[in-house]
């Protein structure tokens, strides 16, 4: 089965720097994908490369087994993305911008404006159709942002930090449509800093940490990996890795190293 | 700064902290602006800088060389109240420097300050401090103290009185413009009310326009006698006769007072006008500084905060239909792209009252000066001059495409369209915009000076097309490599590279006059059947340019999206 997005020796510099540094991964069809990193880790330049916002220095991007190099329209019809900055057009109304969005994705009139005001009804924007997005509160634009993101029905999602600023009534709904998505076959690949929220959606995480691969598998294999690490060295975190770890304590594991070791007793003991 | 704070536990906040965080702010803006060169296109920017700003400077020294001229002359005449009459007219033309050119560009919003432990007059301190970059601020300082060296050349003894009332004069001005900026941003901050300034400003500058025509002697050679008649310069007079008893008690009079009261030797009451003007100043200060008070406790300017919150009740939820499910089967053609895009741009028109009245503008002064030119002698030049004229209001909305949109210009790349097709569509609508205006331009021109030649219609329309497509190329490209955020929320913040506002200017000249030349040198040789043939040949060159540079735009595009986002996507 051809994966939904593969990775090929993916690399991206900024002055010397390697941001992304030679990453190789796979993201089957149909999984809900959690891409976890600390800040400056590599996560957002992946996101970006992987949707055509930033030209990579090295590898190469195939998603549903077409090169995004190569042929970027016919790729870029099948994704759908809420990007970092949520990419919204300030001087439109939200159902002007749905309709706006859906046009440009190639769907019919008839079809963009029933999905338009099938979206607006769902993110329960509905009365605020004829307002300007310059005037949306950012819970109300991110809401915008993922619905313009599946108007055209799209197979692969890439949302980042699609929850932030979103209120919880909201947030359910948009984890069940996501969530219907996947059982409908879409893949979607979710970065987020609320660890929670990727364990309760996602079957595979990958976590990226000084711009590499630094885990990747299914929660149970991440997990499992952990303590296998654990076990022959401490038998205290051997018998607690023997309860369930979250994934909180698995990505503090692997990528936590330095910031997790022991620190002085004094350090910054000036703090109140 | 360590040494600053060495003995946090008094929690005594020193001078020199105070010194620490000016020096800190200076540095960052600074820093600011030195980075902003070392972005790709930065370059640009800093070539733009070095051609714009001596022009500046050129146009400051003339006002200000004769100001100080005429201070010196009054002094020497005996007439040093008359020093009153330039300081009435530093005071108008800065305000209309105000108007035209605004704030010097905006490197970081001065309200992100607050959270740092700056004091409250620090912070109006601050506010004031950056405020004096202000082009017409500097003017104003340059003006006055060109006035003060004047007289004290004419005057020696009066140096130090001069400086102290001009100082003063100065320092009321740059109050008083901090003062308008401040309450007008908070006014502006809300789209509505800028609509209205926006129309109110027009409707200011059309009525200042038509004064101009219909009673400056220099467009009224023919009937100057109309123009300026002595019952209109009695009536203005005893309008000066009536207002003068008020105008006595505003600063510009205060400070002619002054020195009148200084050149007598009259201490007391030059004292008493100088503390009267500085007692204007205290006053500004203190609405200034009321206005400082409410953004230091956290307001925020913008069409969010100042959204009214009238909201109805939810309607219930629907479920999501499975038409919006994993795959539509809808048809998927990129060709409606372009007529997608269109769309979108009339409705950023039709919403954006600062593009309207800027295209309403020119139809107006075509009008205000048409029957003037058609009356003389060399209005054979009407239909050329009023065309170029029109396509300075339309040809630098193409330099700067992506400003009105934002962050959201990372759509197009997000989206499976071509981004020739996005700059196609906005370029048909800069096409569109620019035909409809001279379409009107012609009908108010032949409705004023009868029908045209149709050689010179002909040819003129030829170069418009040439240098639309020409202009358009280029803007294409400076659209990509030097956008500008456009702000709603600020009254005069930049709205555009200077460098794309120099080129676009350029591109036009350097055409008009290869135009203009053709020609003339036409008519001198008497092959006026050349003109037709030479502009169509213009214009298939500049189509081509256009073709070439619309399929090359797409790879630009792609290659300078970071700097495109970055600048786009700055908060």
């Amino acid at each position: 089965m051809t994966p939904a997005i593969a990775l090929h020796d993916l690399s991206r510099y900024f002055n010397g720097f390697a941001a992304v540094d030679h990453i190789d991964l796979t993201v089957e069809a149909g999984q809900f994908f959690g891409f976890l990193g600390p800040n400056g880790a590599g996560k957002s330049t992946t996101i970006k490369m992987l949707t055509g916002l930033l030209a990579p220095s090295t590898g190469s991007i195939q998603i549903l087994g077409q090169d995004l190099l190569a042929n970027p329209l016919e790729v870029k019809r099948n994704l759908g993305v809420v990007p970092e900055g949520m990419a919204l057009f300030g001087r439109l109304t939200a159902s002007e911008y749905l309709r706006f969005v859906g046009r440009m994705y190639g769907l019919d009139k008839q079809t963009t404006a029933q999905r338009s005001d099938e979206l607006l009804e769902f993110m329960g924007l509905a009365n605020e159709r004829k307002k300007l997005i310059a005037d949306f509160s950012h819970g109300m634009g991110k809401k915008l942002a993922l619905a313009a993101a599946v108007i055209h029905g799209p197979k692969v999602l890439f949302l980042d930090e699609p929850f932030e600023g979103v209120d919880a009534l909201a947030a359910g709904l948009l984890k069940s449509m996501l969530q219907r998505m996947i059982a409908r076959g879409a893949t979607i690949f979710l970065t987020s800093h609320v660890l929670e929220i990727v364990e309760r959606l996602c079957s595979h995480i990958a976590i990226i940490h000084h711009g590499r691969i630094v885990a990747n598998g299914s929660l149970d294999e991440l997990r499992a990996g952990v303590q296998a690490r654990l076990a022959p060295a401490d038998g205290e975190a051997a018998q607690a890795a023997n309860e369930r770890l979250t994934l909180e304590q698995i990505f503090l594991s692997i990528v936590g190293g330095e910031q997790g070791a022991e620190r002085p007793e004094g350090e910054l003991a000036w703090l109140s | 700064m360590a040494e600053l704070i060495a003995n946090p536990k008094k929690n005594i906040w020193t001078a020199q902290q105070t010194v620490a965080q000016f020096r800190a702010i200076a540095w960052l803006r600074w820093r600011i602006l030195f980075n902003g060169f070392r972005r790709k296109g930065g370059a640009g920017e800093l070539v733009g800088r070095i051609l714009v700003y001596p022009m500046l400077a050129a146009a400051a020294f003339f006002p200000t060389l004769g100001a100080g001229f005429a201070g010196w002359y009054f002094t020497t005449q005996g007439q040093i109240a008359h020093v009153s009459w330039l300081l009435w007219g530093a005071f108008i033309l800065c305000q209309l420097l105000n108007i035209n050119l605004g704030r010097p560009g905006t490197t970081f919003n001065p309200n992100e300050l607050i959270r740092f432990p700056v004091r409250l007059r620090n912070f109006v301190a601050i506010r004031l401090f950056f405020g004096l970059l202000a082009p017409a601020n500097v003017l104003i300082m340059l003006i006055s103290l060109a006035i003060a060296v004047g007289i004290s050349i004419a005057r020696p003894s009066l140096c130090a009185y001069a400086l102290i009332a001009l100082a003063a004069f100065a320092a009321v001005n740059v109050l008083f413009t901090r003062m308008v900026f401040a309450w007008v941003d908070r006014w502006l901050s809300t789209r509505r009310a800028r609509e209205i300034f926006t129309l109110l400003i027009f409707a200011g500058s059309i009525a200042f326009q038509w004064a101009n025509v219909n009673f400056n002697p220099a467009y009224n050679h023919h009937r100057h006698a109309n123009a300026i008649t002595p019952q209109r310069m009695s009536a203005a007079v005893q309008l000066y006769h009536r207002a003068h008893p008020f105008l006595i008690y505003l600063p510009p009079e205060l400070t002619g007072s002054a020195l009148v009261a200084a050149q007598r030797g009259r201490w007391m009451l030059f004292t008493a006008c100088v503390v009267a003007t500085l007692l204007f100043a205290a006053i500004f200060l203190a609405v200034f500084t009321l206005r400082m008070r409410t953004e230091f406790r956290g307001e925020v300017l913008s069409d969010v905060a100042n959204a009214v919150a009238a909201r109805k009740p939810l309607a219930a939820h629907v479920a999501l239909a499975p038409s919006a499910g994993v795959d539509s089967g809808a048809p998927r053609r990129l060709h409606s792209a372009v007529g997608v895009v269109l769309g979108k741009e009339f409705l950023y028109v039709r919403r954006n009252t600062g593009i309207f009245y800027s295209l309403i503008v020119p139809v107006v002064m075509v009008f205000l000066f048409a029957g003037k030119m058609s009356i003389r002698s060399n209005s054979a030049w009407l239909i050329p001059a009023a065309v170029a004229y029109t396509l300075f209001s339309v040809m630098p909305l193409s330099y700067n495409s992506f400003g009105l949109e934002a962050a959201g210009a990372q759509f197009y790349f997000l989206a499976p369209v071509r981004l020739r097709d996005v700059f196609l569509a906005k370029n048909i609508l800069n096409l569109l915009l620019a035909f409809v205006e001279i379409v009107v331009v012609l009908a108010v021109i032949v409705y004023l000076s009868g029908r045209p030649s149709l050689l010179l219609l002909s040819v003129t329309l030829l170069w418009a097309a040439s240098t639309l497509l020409i202009g358009l190329t280029l803007g294409n490209l400076r659209s990509v490599s030097s956008p500008k955020k456009i702000e709603f929320a600020r009254a005069a913040g930049k709205q555009a590279s200077p460098l794309s506002a120099f080129i676009s200017m350029g591109v036009l000249l350097v055409l008009a006059a290869f135009g203009g030349g053709l020609l003339v040198a036409a008519r001198f040789l008497n092959l006026s059947w050349v003109l037709l043939p030479a502009f169509a040949i213009l214009l298939a060159v500049a189509f081509v340019i256009y073709v070439l540079g619309l399929k090359h735009v797409e790879r630009y595009a792609l290659g300078h999206r970071e700097e495109l986002f970055e600048e786009l996507s700055k908060r």
